[in-house]
């Protein structure tokens, strides 16, 4: 009885109570959405101050007012040609140590042959750097047509200075004529051999378009070229105090 | 309402007309009262109704509207990397309205003398006596004066913001950016050109992005600044060119202006020497003369031998050389040596419609298609160019283009001979690539290398040359002509190098208008002295920029030329005797 009797309050308050719901939705809505807009506002506002003080800095450091301070103050310059290094291995060429001659060395006979080998020319494999990993120093001599057993290297120098010794082993130094003496012959065409060999690329075909950006490989590539037998003993020591005299052996690599 | 009925008491007749009447007076009352109502609850329901819309959809009262997004006033302009070049600022301005001023007017004009000196205080009077109605004091004033003439306290003094034009980087580029008038409309330049593009609503948003690279654009302005004061010429212009894509990285024209203070600029200043002017540029003009006749098969290659006597007799005229043969020569020596009297030959075997066909598909007789409004129609021997004007046109006198053009035409000869038309905007998704069209064969722009690299190796641009950049070029010096005649001694120098030459990327174009000798040049006033010492300092500098490695062991094939020179062979061997 008294349910039926109240049964329309009931309908009143719960319309009054879904009513009220979704407007405390709607108003939770607004709500964030003004908080939202505050902040794009903010942002906004920061943007434009972060341009007006990005202009007075650009202005107040203008390029010519740079250029300026740096012909007053600092006098930088631009890097010149040889200033620039093409890898890592031109790198690790400056660090390297000086090759000196030792001429105290036991003298070994520039045509003392190595022990014969059916292919002593093979492509040392590289590693990343360039460098030529796990070739033996005796795979890359070349062969002679005489032949002696005293070619091998004496086994007491290298228990005096193995360090350096260790170095020297990947370079036979001097060497009497290679095998493919021509580029020998002419020193001064080291500068015109990568166009003559561009040129003859071209005859076979077009010419090679894009070979100044793999300066890398052209600079690691001549590791494996002079291959010349050793005048002088190579793991000979190398002591400091014939410093003057080693220059002309040094410019010749 | 609650009426007595009328079956208890026979009421008397007046009183029931008396009971009709009340009761028709209240049925009105209850119609009116009713009316009220709905009318008074409509009222509240509308109110309720649209309480409850804003509620649900309505904004708030704090609401700050136009500050969603950041639009400048109008559009940025900002260089490759996105460096800005032109921006839109908020400056403050300080006007006055005289007949608001309630102060001592005489005190107020002492005040103002002091603070902004431009006019003196009678002047400052004058206005305040005016009574007009508004004057602008000062624009774009510095926050400090602001913060002085607000101190006055004066209620006729206005202050506000305006947005106003800014240069970031005053005179770097100027003549490419151009400038605003005062209602910030583009009067010049990239302004002028997209002056649409910057200030319509839906667009100002997106900064114009140039192709210029402001650093390299210092380089080339600074190197070409001290060699016009050093040489005191009265002007100057540059450009640098991507020969692969037709982007103009760097241009400029000297002397320069603020396009801050473009008022203050002089038309000398404004003037675009780079694209609006015209020059008669000299022997920079060979190599297209010698392109052109190798295509048409006029010459087979730089082996090819030339009768070169110390004068030569042409048409009723002479033509002379700067370093005269004297005997046979060949081509790589004319161009080594820049024989006028060879290349003239050249060009006269190539003839008349042949060089009229072969400029026109370079694009020289017309002018430069490059979005700038400033273009220079080139100037051409016109209706006398016969045989003789042939000649001429082939070493470079008797046709005037702008040094854009003459940059252009080393691009399309250098990029495989392929041209693509120049332009000031960044290539990409907005301004893509058009297909190029051929002009020279690829062959022909092969053969080209090892020939310009030969003038700064061995010929006359040598002072151009950047240790390991390979650059590769052709100086000019045209004679200007003072009062109808060819001046002997007063010259418009310039030269035109591409580096790197076994690979050819950039093209560099220097012009140096009326250099004149001084001790380090023993007097010359030639492009090899003056022109070419420029290239080589901005090349040097901006190439590692340009991600040019420096390789001193990379040459274009030297021997395709080198064989065909004598000279050198003898100046080769004197070298070594010395050594």
């Amino acid at each position: 009885m008294s349910s039926r009797s109240f049964r329309s309050v009931f309908m009143v308050a719960s319309c009054a109570g879904a009513a009220l719901g979704c407007y405390l939705v709607s108003l939770r809505v607004a709500s964030e959405r003004a908080q939202l807009e505050e902040v794009e506002t903010k942002i906004v506002l920061a943007q434009r101050d972060m341009r007006v003080l990005q202009t007075e800095i650009g202005t107040r450091g203008r390029l010519s007012q740079l250029e300026r301070w740096n012909a007053g103050a600092f006098a930088l310059s631009a890097p010149a040609a040889d200033q620039l290094l093409k890898g890592g291995f031109e790198l690790a060429r400056l660090a390297q140590p000086e090759h000196k001659v030792d001429f105290q060395a036991p003298v070994v006979l520039a045509s003392a042959p190595a022990p014969a080998r059916p292919s002593p020319m093979v492509e040392p494999e590289m590693d990343d750097s360039g460098a030529p990993t796990a070739v033996a120093p005796n795979a890359l001599l070349h062969e002679a047509s005489l032949k002696t057993e005293m070619r091998e290297v004496p086994a007491r120098s290298v228990v005096k200075l193995p360090l350096t010794a260790a170095t020297s082993t990947d370079k036979p130094a001097i060497a009497a004529k290679p095998a493919h003496a021509k580029s020998v012959e002419k020193p001064g065409l080291a500068a015109a051999h990568p166009s003559a060999k561009k040129d003859a690329v071209k005859t076979v075909s077009a010419p090679p378009k894009k070979t100044v950006d793999k300066p890398v490989v052209a600079a690691a590539k001549p590791v494996t070229k002079p291959v010349r037998i050793a005048r002088v003993d190579p793991l000979a020591p190398l002591p400091a105090k014939h410093s003057g005299q080693s220059r002309e052996t040094t410019a010749d690599r | 309402m609650n009426a007595p009925s009328p079956a208890l008491v026979a009421p008397r007749p007046e009183r029931l007309r008396l009971v009709g009447q009340r009761r028709q007076l209240l049925a009105v009352m209850h119609q009116r009262l009713m009316f009220g109502m709905l009318v008074y609850a409509g009222i509240v329901a509308i109110i309720a109704l649209r309480l409850l819309y804003l509620a649900a959809f309505g904004d708030h009262a704090g609401r700050k509207e136009g500050l969603t997004a950041l639009i400048p006033e109008r559009g940025d302009i900002v260089d490759r990397n996105g460096d800005p070049l032109a921006r839109t600022i908020d400056a403050w301005t300080i006007a006055i309205h005289p007949n608001k001023v309630i102060g001592d007017k005489l005190a107020l004009a002492r005040r103002l003398a002091q603070l902004m000196p431009e006019q003196n205080e009678e002047q400052y009077f004058a206005l305040l006596k005016s009574g007009k109605p508004f004057f602008y004091l000062r624009r774009r004033a510095s926050p400090s004066l602001v913060e002085a003439v607000n101190a006055l306290g004066e209620p006729g003094l206005a202050i506000q913001r305006e947005p106003d034009r800014l240069y970031p980087q005053t005179t770097l580029a100027a003549h490419v950016l151009g400038f605003t008038d005062i209602d910030g409309h583009g009067a010049a330049g990239i302004e002028r050109a997209f002056d649409k593009q910057l200030s319509d609503t839906s667009s100002r948003g997106e900064p114009v992005t140039l192709s210029i690279d402001s650093r390299i654009q210092q380089a080339l302005e600074h190197e070409l600044g001290s060699a016009m004061s050093q040489f005191s010429a009265i002007g100057a212009a540059g450009v640098v060119m991507d020969v692969h894509t037709g982007e103009v990285l760097a241009m400029t024209s000297m002397p320069t202006f603020n396009p801050n203070a473009a008022g203050q600029g002089t038309p000398e200043q404004i003037f675009n020497r780079a694209t609006l002017g015209v020059f008669e540029l000299g022997s920079t003009f060979k190599p297209f003369t010698l392109a052109m006749a190798m295509d048409s098969g006029v010459v087979s290659g730089p082996g090819q031998i030339y009768n070169c006597p110390n004068v030569l007799p042409a048409y009723g005229h002479l033509i002379h050389d700067t370093h005269p043969f004297g005997r046979q020569c060949s081509v790589a020596e004319i161009m080594m040596e820049s024989s006028n009297i060879g290349m003239g030959q050249i060009a006269n075997q190539l003839g008349i419609t042949r060089q009229k066909a072969w400029l026109k598909k370079m694009g020289f007789l017309d002018k430069p298609e490059i979005e700038l409004r400033e273009r220079g129609r080139p100037l051409t021997p016109g209706s006398r160019w016969g045989p003789f004007e042939t000649m001429t046109i082939g070493y470079g006198q008797g046709i005037a283009v702008a040094p854009l053009q003459l940059a252009m035409g080393y691009a399309t000869l250098f990029d495989n001979g392929v041209y693509h038309p120049p332009t000031i905007l960044k290539r990409g998704p907005h301004n893509p690539l058009p297909a190029g069209r051929r002009v020279f064969s690829e062959e022909t722009s092969y053969k080209m290398r090892a020939l310009l690299r030969l003038v700064v190796v061995k010929g006359t641009g040598k002072k151009a040359d950047a240790p390991g950049y390979r650059i590769g070029g052709k100086t000019g010096t045209a004679q200007k002509i003072i009062n109808g005649h060819y001046s002997k001694t007063v010259n418009l120098t310039s030269f035109a190098g591409v580096f790197p030459m076994d690979d050819p990327r950039y093209v560099i174009v220097v012009m140096l208008d009326e250099p004149k000798a001084t001790k380090d040049t023993y007097g010359f006033t030639t492009a090899g002295w003056n022109a070419a010492p420029v290239v080589s300092r901005t090349v040097s500098r901006i190439a590692p920029m340009l991600g040019i490695i420096p390789d001193t062991n990379r040459e274009p094939n030297m021997a395709e030329v080198l064989p065909f020179v004598q000279e050198a062979k003898k100046a080769a061997k004197q070298s070594s005797d010395k050594d």
